[in-house]
């Protein structure tokens, strides 16, 4: 596995405004994604976490184009993909793809696992139906299914196998990376066991690196090789797996951990965060997480912390540090 | 274990649709004591909210129809109850909360009107009372400031507080028996963490059974007395929680807990369950786990699995423990 | 055998091609006729001809193939609708209106023969009693009429044929159908789908005019059209579309909108499809089955439309729709009152039979209702 840098992102910004008035003027912004910096290496999961309301999935879909982004940059193996063409991305998008949370609005209702994932091979330049019929079912086999169902409509397949398909369209132009954006949170245990094995087993054997987008901690914690945890839009924490999990340092990733349940352990001391996570509108001033925070410092309404490497990797944006 | 105060046997409800005959429940047995929390375990399926909409007689029908059983509320078979009756039981005596907050609560009136709705309806009190039980109650889920909340309306709630809203409104007449149909699947972790708090402290403080739905195991541990694992509209295993984490008899339950992430330990591959949940329409003959366990015995395809009692509390549906199944 | 297989993929290709040429080729016959129709013989074809052929030539050669591509998907809603026996009623009574349409004519006499002798024939098996005072005798006698199977459903004022008049009124009231709806559609969906994809500014400016066009007095605009250009059914077909498509706009636009925000569409942008084939892929075969529903369900409100208009009296007095044979019989209710039930009954049940299709096509196609 080479250890050099497949993606890059530098001070990514996402800001939507919000609209109002008579003539539709801007009188505000939900600063969904506020200036994020991270990279992934080829054939690396960086596990992506965070509650709702965090930005991460945004981040996953302005990383691929999906939304254009208000300020920073993102480069791609070197080359700066933030203000490519239309024209230009198409090449891109052999390179990265993406999976979603949801099987049942993922797929074209309308459309056969074949057409589904054939369409990523016609757009692509395979006209031939038949090698294109040859290619979508080795996919399906690759992905667990079986060939000849590939004449089957989405209502014809199960939550698990559903997601299988959206996989097997990810893979059918052979990327380098893949956003997974939430893609276990809805199946049943069982098969989140079966889809997540599925997703080792296809980066071991194509290299593939993972952007793996989640809210279960404990799924992050199986798959990833670094992790990342947001907030508000921001970065929070990020480091090794090892170290996020047995030395956690920013507040929050420690309330995270403690809220975890675990089956092993009863009930334990857990930090509890008073309040909900405040608006993207009007994120507090200073450390976005000060009014929660439980180890809060005079200075954290005041100067927001950056995100400083504190050594060995391991990135921490509070003040305490 | 003290008085039971729900006895439920061999309850079998069934949804007639055109494709077949779907047995949702199909002869589950529970008891559900004072005070104690017992959780209705098992993936999506299995029977559990179908159970709990039985008890209360909540089950759209047609299609569905409970086609058999006793439900037995502190002697009384709910089952034979005409339908007042039911609507005097419901939301006084035993009172249900659903996974989304969001469609359980009216959009169009204030928090604080809809606990009091409750608080008239079953309580019969006077406005200014219901007023202020509704005020105490969203103080006991953890609501701060109640007053001004209580005049607030859904939408303004973050989600975390219309759960809470919604168990303050469940708790207006005192029930009996609180049924929480997967109350923390929908929300963020932090929030759940909340919420089991907050289930904890009800616990402690009121002296009311809890009959807990969830599709996760590891909830269980927290809040759980003892709990029931569902498959396929039928019981699988019910112990205590801690009898079930350590020592699981039933090959489906054993291999669920192998299934889970563990926050603890990484594994190089998880355990997985091959196959996938039978179809409730045609199910397969016999255990409805045969097909996917690796210990199926001959006759777990043929014969329905007995109740096995492995220790006091401890009971297992499967042909490994059965004296037929250990003749082979 | 695969070789086999490869020519089969071979001639399927070239099928392709062969079906933009056979269109070619029909609408350059198609040209050639009308030239001479126009120029050297008489009247070969009505107009109505031409736009028929036009269609159906259309559909067999592009609606055919890919229906039959998606026949397994049709085949599945078919079952969930068929479940539904007042669709499948409402489906086999308008099955039986177009083939009288069709084919009735050909049984039936011509139903603007007038035939005074035979004026005024009650349907069969009922008999009309009618007082006549005898200005000589000074007596009233009874003049007593029963109805022949040779006037089924009885004749008017004028001697002609009911039944026929009936028949031909179908023939009227489904092709005003088709053709209203088939415009308002079409501007519905291309407005709506427009301003869907479009998004900002263009999108509210195609949504305020569809309000203005919403507030638009139709009814004044059709007397106008009448006033100027005399009561013709053309017009008013012409007019009933363009001021129909407003609805239809809406609904299209705002289903086009959640489509587009569908993880699928997203997934497709993610492959990186143009937009042409998100739009043509992915929108418009989703949007089809609401278009279907909102096509039946709008083509009762046109028929009645076009029958109010001919009731009150501005539709075509050329044409023998329901809707004036219904203005005719109404003043002599107590009397002939055949000449009034007959197309009333029709219109009736012709109205509840789309509506009870489009209910069960839009039951079928919601994936939330479980049938």
């Amino acid at each position: 596995m080479l250890n050099h840098k497949l993606l890059e992102v530098e001070n990514l910004k996402k800001y939507y405004p919000i609209t109002g008035g008579l003539f539709a003027r801007q009188i505000g912004e939900v600063k969904a994604v506020d200036g994020v910096s991270f990279y992934i290496k080829e054939g690396e999961t960086l596990g992506l976490a965070g509650e709702s309301g965090c930005g991460k999935s945004t981040l996953g879909r302005t990383i691929l184009r999906l939304e254009e982004p208000t300020e920073g940059e993102i480069t791609y193996q070197g080359i700066n993909i933030t203000k490519l063409t239309k024209k230009e991305l198409r090449g891109l998008r052999k390179q990265i793809q993406i999976i979603f949370q949801d099987p049942q609005s993922s797929l074209d209702p309308r459309m056969t696992a074949n057409q589904s994932i054939g369409e990523a091979l016609l757009i692509h330049g395979m006209r031939d139906d038949q090698e294109r019929a040859k290619r979508v079912a080795e996919i399906l086999e690759r992905v667990g299914l079986e060939s000849r169902h590939a004449w089957r409509y989405p209502h014809e397949f199960s939550s698990g196998q559903r997601q299988r398909i959206g996989i097997g369209r990810a893979l059918a132009v052979n990327p380098k990376l893949i956003i997974a954006d939430e893609p276990v949170s809805a199946l049943d245990v069982s098969i989140q066991a079966q889809i997540l094995n599925l997703m080792l087993d296809l980066q071991k054997e194509f290299g593939l690196a993972y952007l793996f987008i989640a809210h279960d901690l404990s799924v992050i914690r199986q798959v990833s090789h670094r992790v990342a945890i947001m907030y508000l839009g921001k970065i929070v924490e990020l480091a090794e797996k090892g170290e996020i999990f047995q030395k956690p340092l920013h507040p929050y990733t420690e309330a995270l951990l403690s809220a975890i349940p675990n089956i092993r352990q009863k009930k334990k001391t857990r930090i509890l965060l008073p309040g909900s996570v405040p608006s993207p509108l009007n994120p507090p001033p200073g450390c976005r997480f000060h009014t929660r925070c439980h180890r809060v410092l005079p200075i954290c309404d005041k100067e927001e912390p950056p995100l400083k490497d504190i050594g060995e990797g391991h990135l921490v944006a509070c003040h305490l540090y | 274990m003290t008085d039971v105060i729900l006895r439920i046997r061999n309850l079998r409800t069934y949804f007639f649709t055109r494709r077949g005959i779907v047995k949702a429940v199909d002869g589950v047995d529970f008891d559900l004591g004072k005070s104690e929390c017992l959780c209705l375990v098992g993936e999506s399926g299995c029977g559990k909210t179908v159970t709990a909409l039985s008890i209360l007689s909540l089950i759209d029908s047609p299609p569905g129809r409970i086609v058999g059983g006793e439900i037995y509320y502190n002697n009384l078979n709910l089952l034979e109850c005409p339908p007042d009756q039911i609507r005097r039981i419901r939301g006084k005596e035993i009172a249900m909360i659903f996974q989304d907050a969001q469609s359980a609560l009216n959009p169009v009136f204030t928090i604080g009107d809809q606990v009091v709705e409750q608080v008239k309806l079953h309580l019969g009190t006077t406005t200014r009372e219901a007023k202020e039980k509704a005020i105490s109650l969203l103080e006991e889920v953890g609501i701060p400031t109640p007053e001004k909340v209580a005049n607030y309306y859904p939408h303004q709630l973050s989600g975390g507080m219309r759960q809470r809203a919604m168990i303050a409104m469940s708790l207006s007449c005192d029930p009996q028996i609180l049924i929480a149909d997967e109350p923390t699947t929908a929300v963020d972790v932090t929030v759940k963490a909340q919420i089991m708090d907050i289930f904890n402290q009800l616990k402690n403080t009121r002296q009311m059974s809890l009959l807990f739905i969830t599709h996760e195991l590891s909830i269980v541990s927290e809040i759980g007395d003892r709990i029931l694992v569902m498959y396929g509209g039928r019981v699988a295993e019910t112990t205590t929680v801690s009898e079930l984490l350590n020592n699981p008899k039933h090959p489906y339950t054993a291999s669920l807990i192998k299934c889970l992430p563990d926050i603890t330990q990484v594994r190089d591959r998880l355990e997985t369950i091959p196959g996938t949940v039978p179809s409730l329409i045609d199910p397969p003959g016999g255990c409805l786990f045969h097909p996917r366990c690796d210990k199926a015995l001959p006759i777990c395809r043929e014969e329905k699995p007995p109740p096995v009692t492995i220790t006091n509390g401890h009971t297992v549906f499967c042909h490994l423990y059965s004296r037929k199944g250990e003749m082979g | 055998m695969t070789n086999r297989f490869k020519n089969i993929k071979h001639i399927a290709r070239k099928v392709g091609m062969v079906k933009n040429l056979a269109f070619i080729a029909v609408m350059a016959l198609l040209g050639v006729v009308l030239l001479l129709d126009i120029f050297v013989v008489e009247k070969i074809f009505g107009l109505l001809v031409y736009l028929y052929i036009v269609l159906g030539t259309l559909f067999i050669l592009y609606g055919i193939p890919s229906l039959y591509a998606s026949r397994r998907l049709i085949k599945y809603y078919w079952q969930r609708a068929s479940r539904n026996r007042l669709a499948v009623g409402g489906l086999a009574f308008i099955l039986f209106l177009i083939l009288l349409a069709i084919i009735g004519p050909l049984f039936t006499t011509d139903p603007t023969a007038a035939n005074f002798e035979e004026k005024n024939l009650p349907p069969v098996g009922f008999t009309l009693e009618e007082s006549v005072y005898d200005i000589k005798t000074g007596q009233f006698t009874t003049h007593r009429i029963t109805g022949t199977g040779e006037h089924p459903v009885g004749t008017d004022d004028k001697g002609r044929d009911l039944l026929a008049m009936i028949i031909s009124g179908a023939g009227v009231s489904l092709q005003v159908g088709l053709f209203a709806t088939g415009i308002a559609i079409a501007l519905g969906t291309l407005i709506g789908v427009t301003a869907a994809y479009l998004g900002g500014k263009m999108d509210n400016i195609l949504m305020r005019f569809t309000d203005i066009m919403m507030t638009f007095p139709f009814f004044l605009l059709l007397v106008f059209i009448v006033f100027i250009f005399g009561p013709n059914l053309v017009f008013i077909v012409i007019v009933i579309g363009l001021t129909g498509w407003t609805g239809t706009a809406r609904l299209i636009r705002s289903e086009s909108l959640s489509l587009r925000t569908r993880e699928f569409v997203m997934a497709s942008k993610a492959l990186g499809a143009s937009d042409n084939r998100i739009i043509l892929s992915h929108l418009i075969p989703n949007v089809i089955s609401l278009i279907i529903v909102i096509a039946t369900l709008s083509i009762p409100g046109v028929i009645l439309a076009e029958a109010a208009l001919s009731f009150i009296g501005l539709g075509d007095p050329n044409v023998a729709s329901w809707g004036m044979i219904l203005r005719a019989g109404q003043q002599n209710l107590d009397t002939t009152w055949w000449v009034a039930v007959a197309p009333g009954v029709m219109l009736f049940l012709t109205v509840l039979a789309f509506n009870f299709l489009g209910d069960g096509l839009r039951d079928a196609f919601d994936p939330r209702s479980n049938i």
